[in-house]
């Protein structure tokens, strides 16, 4: 029990892994750079040389792979909000390596509750950006009070509700599927972890990427309405 | 008698997954229901599943924060 406390206390707490001018930087933020330096690299080196007749095989797979995690933000957004889903596809991507980047030893960004409240926050922002955009302030305000004026108190709780959902599930999710992998390689050590890995590593983090996607498009879209 | 009482605690905070599975439960049964009566609506069928799912699942979630929390900040 109390070996237990200590190692998830352990695993909570986000350790500088180095620091620069006197500033720790946590070991999430390090594994951020490396994804963000792999996405980089990645979309340099694949789009050299983009032909518009004649395509090459690498062209016609990069097409395929953008059309069709942009066509999953632009379902969600609807036609009105195709302007967001750039945004949106980009933290798709980053979120589905960012979970799916523990299989190569490294420990997930998204594990660090910061990380998570910092999407969710950006999110929250972009949500309410979203509805002022398109309603207009006067609108925007006058929407707290729909559809009738006694519940805009919950409208106002929901402003700090929304990010706080979603940044909870995200971190739950990854931390929990974490917490219940070490406790299967503490009792079985060989064979079995491989079997719950697929589920809680591979399946589990896309999943949660693309729920944190899709709640963030559709609040997108109900303030938009 | 400490420990003991914190276990306790977590593991009635993690009674929270009764609710979400039961909604999960109920949620897919439906869904099953809805796809085997009408087969060409099952993409949108699916993302409303995903969409409830995520948001029952939440509740346990909250729920093993919870207890993690009690276990982290009281042992």
């Amino acid at each position: 029990m109390g070996n237990l406390g200590e190692a998830l206390r352990e695993e909570l707490n986000c350790e500088s892994a180095l620091t620069i001018g006197g500033i720790g930087i946590s070991e999430s933020v390090v594994v951020t750079w490396i994804i963000m330096a792999v996405v980089l690299v990645l979309s340099l080196i694949l789009t050299r040389n983009l032909k518009v007749e004649h395509p090459g095989k690498r062209q016609l797979l990069l097409e395929q792979a953008v059309t069709s995690l942009e066509g999953i933000t632009e379902g969600i957004l609807g036609p009105e909000g195709k302007q967001y889903a750039a945004y949106l596809t980009s933290v798709l991507l980053y979120l589905g390596i960012a979970n799916l980047i523990g299989i190569f030893g490294f420990k997930p960004p998204t594990k660090d509750m910061n990380v998570t409240a910092a999407l969710a926050i950006m999110s929250i922002i972009l949500i309410e950006y979203a509805g002022i955009h398109r309603k207009g302030v006067k609108r925007w305000f006058k929407s707290f009070a729909e559809p009738i004026a006694l519940i805009a108190p919950i409208n106002v709780l929901e402003l700090v509700i929304k990010p706080l959902s979603l940044c909870m599930r995200l971190f739950g999710n990854v931390l929990g599927a974490f917490v219940i992998m070490e406790l299967i390689e503490y009792i079985v050590p060989v064979g079995v972890p491989v079997v719950f890995s697929m589920y809680f590593d591979i399946f589990d983090g896309l999943i949660q990427a693309y729920v944190f996607v899709f709640l963030t498009g559709l609040f997108m879209k109900e303030a938009m309405e | 008698m400490n420990t003991t009482l914190i276990a306790i605690g977590a593991g009635i905070a993690v009674l929270t997954g009764i609710g979400a599975g039961v909604g999960i439960g109920i949620a897919t049964s439906k869904a099953t229901e809805a796809v085997a009566r009408q087969p060409e609506a099952e993409g949108k069928i699916t993302k409303l599943l995903l969409l409830g799912s995520a948001l029952a699942e939440a509740t346990a979630i909250y729920g093993f924060v919870i207890g993690l929390l009690i276990i982290i900040l009281l042992s």
